[in-house]
């Protein structure tokens, strides 16, 4: 039986390939490529048409408000990568961190609160992880309920008030403080998305979160403990809220149950906007860092214009629809 | 019941040389055939032979590439409608019912009677009981189909197409999950249908099936009718000479000479859906093979024992340098140096998204990484060395697992495996929709990993390369072993005969 030969089969494994680009659609070039390119223009754009973007303090003050987001996005991409959709109750652990950060430091001190914040991302990780990755239970659901118990659970222990931290504390000088004309939010997001994008790209963990989202049967038939990846990837979800809380509580220095409304969605945004795939499978930490500046850019240009809360509202939700389209057609572009 | 029907009169259905090709392979090659009203027409054929496709082109579910389907002298154009209009009902191999409604809604599904967008409820009910009524089973209109056994689900579903008032009815295996006596009665009742002018088109395997209810019988064997007879005409030895229809030649030449050792695994009791009650060893250097139908129950039973999926019943023990081991989840059976090429490797075998390395890297990752960190050079290299040891083309592992052609996807899921050196392998149907080129590499490397003492279990559809292959023969039929051929005494006609339930021919 005459063999086929390297370079036949060579050609047929790219003309599958190019067929596939050339006969569907350019979608799937751009859910891959569109968000280097998106915000590069959206940068241009902002700093030629848009007066008071393009100074230090500017640019600088976007960065700042953007961690404690950026943060949490890049936890929450693991869920994604995952292919659970998304970890809703961020919202909840973000708020309960801070909490615990401010009412514990001023009563026991900060490596006491921070350990009990860990304590509290531990706990959420365990019920969404276990609910969710052994008894296959539906994210969206699961982490929608674990917001009402952890939103819940703060407000009965808080009673609904504010805490504030010591205007001279430790705490208060780190949301404060800068190197050089860098805020250190900025640096903690620098650094978490760093240390994320190198444990989903090079360890053995980040490696069977992206096996399982790509195909989970296939992941769990090569011996993996799947309901053990997935507690995981909550878990690295937990650690980034938590931080993200850290940071929130440092830079306002005020804590309080709803201070983190709306983080489930604007993670997710910046997630999806990024080019990581709902469905599971394809992403990047990186990709979520420039979701986030997209994000958060777009957000600045339309405050520098004076455009309305409710249009910013607007905009975020088309371009997650978009985004998440674009997703989807491309998903379906890419299959034979 | 050999007899032809006193209704044999018009024909109902007939097809015209019908050609069927799905990309470069003709699934089924000019078969003609014509059925009466009031006629039993039985397709056979072994796993792959065309069957099922023959029957999606005459019930119009999928369009021909050649020939023609007429029903009562007009052409049939395919779409379900036309079909239906037509007054063709086909009963499908899987069970295609909502497990969440009630027997009466499926029944009715796509056809309830309706009142400005309002379902009828009462004239539903009458209909289905009607159609319950004629095929001679009671079962409460109102139960969820989810709560009703198989074979109850098998009776909805052909009560499902009778209620259609067909003039044609498709069976395809509808005995496939039954037990004999279920089996019986479903028998009776489709000569019952066509005593009363229906007719019928049967597929099965089962040979007693077809000489019992048939009155005329089409082989078909590699796409192409070998036979198209009156069930009168012919005997179950011929039709299993046609079916098989290849000459006894076994390739001597090319067998090795198996060695076998110590008892790698021993499996007693296995129970599990479709699975009813198993012994099996497997030794040291042994290959075993697993022959049978389609839907005879292997693949339930290999992944039960290698706990792929959950057992019901029995104990699974491995043994390896005189250690004991008892299996019991899939990451147990994988910590104790069992492998597993899945039947369905696109599903279950491979992360197609993921590159080659990834692919090779999931199961040895714990080797190729220090404090759960990867070290990427020897990944790469550990990945190269075994896409090249499986004669992966082209051998580039930074391509995508999904680009590859199917036998070498196959290859990739071997390759994950190798990196391991297991002690026992399961391979459930390793060379299925492979090219030529690729099943003789894949059974280099079968014969190799047995030579070097891996206990080996696979699963074939392909009766020449199961006895090739395997040192024993296990045959399979409704989830039990019925019978056991030593590599010598093994033919394609024996393991045939007990496959389909005939009676051992002159072993």
């Amino acid at each position: 039986m005459a063999k086929e030969t390297f370079t036949e089969v060579i050609t047929v494994a790219n003309s599958g390939e190019a067929d596939v680009k050339k006969s569907r659609s350019a979608l799937p070039w751009i859910a891959d490529n569109g968000i280097f390119i998106f915000t590069a223009l959206l940068l241009l754009f902002a700093a030629l048409f848009v007066d008071g973007f393009a100074s230090l303090v500017n640019i600088t003050d976007v960065f700042h408000r953007a961690a404690p987001i950026g943060i949490v996005a890049a936890g929450m991409t693991f869920v994604v990568i995952s292919g659970n959709y998304l970890d809703l109750s961020v919202v909840a652990q973000v708020a309960t961190s801070a909490v615990i950060m401010l009412a514990v430091s001023n009563l026991y001190g900060v490596p006491i609160a921070m350990l009990a914040a860990l304590g509290a991302a531990v706990l959420y990780a365990l019920i969404n992880g276990i609910a969710v990755g052994y008894f296959k239970a539906n994210a969206v659901i699961v982490t929608l309920s674990t917001t009402y118990i952890g939103v819940g659970v703060l407000r009965f222990f808080s009673g609904g008030s504010i805490f504030f931290g010591p205007e001279d504390g430790p705490i208060r000088a780190f949301g404060t403080s800068k190197l050089g004309p860098i805020p250190y939010s900025a640096i903690v997001l620098i650094i978490v998305t760093l240390v994320l994008a190198f444990v989903l790209n090079r360890t053995n963990f980040g490696f069977v979160v992206r096996s399982f989202g790509s195909n989970e049967s296939a992941t769990r038939l090569g011996g993996v403990n799947t309901g053990l990846v997935i507690i995981g990837a909550f878990f690295v979800t937990a650690l980034a809220a938590m931080v993200a809380g850290w940071v929130l509580a440092a830079f306002s220095n005020t804590a309080v149950s709803s201070m983190s409304t709306g983080y489930d969605f604007q993670a997710l945004a910046a997630i999806i906007v990024g080019g990581t795939s709902v469905f599971g499978g394809k992403g990047s930490v990186l990709r979520t860092l420039l979701g986030v500046i997209f994000v958060s850019v777009l957000t600045n240009v339309l405050v520098l214009s004076n455009i309305s809360f409710g249009y910013q509202q607007l905009a975020l939700g088309v371009l997650i629809v978009v985004a998440v389209t674009v997703d989807a057609l491309s998903r379906k572009a890419g299959k034979r | 019941m050999t007899t032809s029907s006193p209704f044999a009169a018009n024909v109902v259905i007939e097809a015209r040389n019908i050609v069927k090709r799905f990309g470069g392979a003709t699934a089924v090659d000019d078969v003609s055939l014509e059925v009466r009203a009031g006629e039993i027409h039985a397709v056979v054929g072994e796993n792959g032979a065309g069957k099922s496709t023959l029957m999606r082109v005459l019930a119009g579910v999928i369009a021909q590439d050649g020939g023609q389907v007429l029903v009562d002298g007009v052409r049939l154009e395919t779409g379900a409608k036309n079909s239906i209009a037509a007054g063709i009902s086909l009963v499908h191999q899987e069970l295609s019912l909502v497990p969440e409604m009630t027997v009466a809604e499926n029944i009715m599904l796509g056809y309830a009677p309706t009142r400005l967008g309002f379902t009828k409820s009462g004239e539903l009910n009458a209909i289905a009981k009607k159609a319950l009524d004629e095929i001679g089973v009671s079962v409460d209109l109102n139960e969820r189909i989810s709560r009703l056994s198989v074979a109850l689900r098998q009776f909805v579903e052909i009560a499902r197409a009778v209620a259609r008032n067909p003039k044609v009815l498709i069976l395809d295996e509808p005995t496939a999950t039954l037990t004999p006596t279920e089996t019986d009665y479903l028998l009776n009742m489709l000569q019952r249908l066509a005593a009363n002018g229906m007719a019928i088109i049967y597929i099965s395997h089962r040979i007693p099936e077809v000489f019992r209810i048939g009155n005329k019988v089409t082989i078909l064997r590699d796409g192409k009718q070998v036979l198209n007879s009156n069930i009168a005409d012919t005997t179950p030895d011929n039709v299993i000479d046609q079916m098989v229809g290849r000459e006894l030649k076994l390739d001597f030449q090319s067998r090795r000479v198996a060695n076998p050792g110590e008892v790698a695994l021993r499996a007693v009791g296995i129970r599990a859906p479709g699975v009813n009650g198993v012994d099996l060893e497997v030794r040291e250097g042994e290959i075993v093979g697993l022959g049978g139908l389609v839907g005879a129950g292997r693949t339930e039973l290999v992944r039960a024992i290698i706990g792929a999926d959950n057992r019901t019943a029995g104990r699974v023990t491995i043994t390896r340098k005189g250690k004991s081991a008892t299996i019991t989840t899939f990451q147990s059976a994988v910590r104790n140096g069992v492998a597993f090429v899945p039947e369905e490797r696109r599903v279950d075998g491979l992360a197609l998204a993921m590159t080659v390395a990834e692919n090779i890297t999931l199961t040895n990752r714990h080797e190729l990484s220090r404090f759960g960190v990867q070290i990427r050079s020897r990944v790469s290299a550990f990945a190269q060395q075994l896409a090249d040891k499986v004669g992966l083309r082209p051998p580039q592992i930074t391509l995508e697992a999904g680009m590859f052609s199917g036998g070498n996807q196959q290859k990739i899921v071997i390759a994950k495996w190798l990196g391991r050196r297991p002690d026992f392998i399961v391979l459930d149907e390793p060379t299925r929709g492979v090219d030529v080129g690729a099943k003789a590499e894949i059974h280099r490397i079968v014969r190799e990993l047995a030579d070097e003492g891996t206990a080996v279990l696979m699963v074939s559809s392909d009766l020449p390369e199961l006895l090739e292959l395997s040192d024993v023969i296990h045959v399979v039929r409704d989830g039990m072993i019925v019978g056991t051929l030593p590599a010598g005494e093994a033919n394609e006609k024996n393991v045939m005969s007990l496959a389909a339930g005939e009676k051992m021919v002159d072993a």
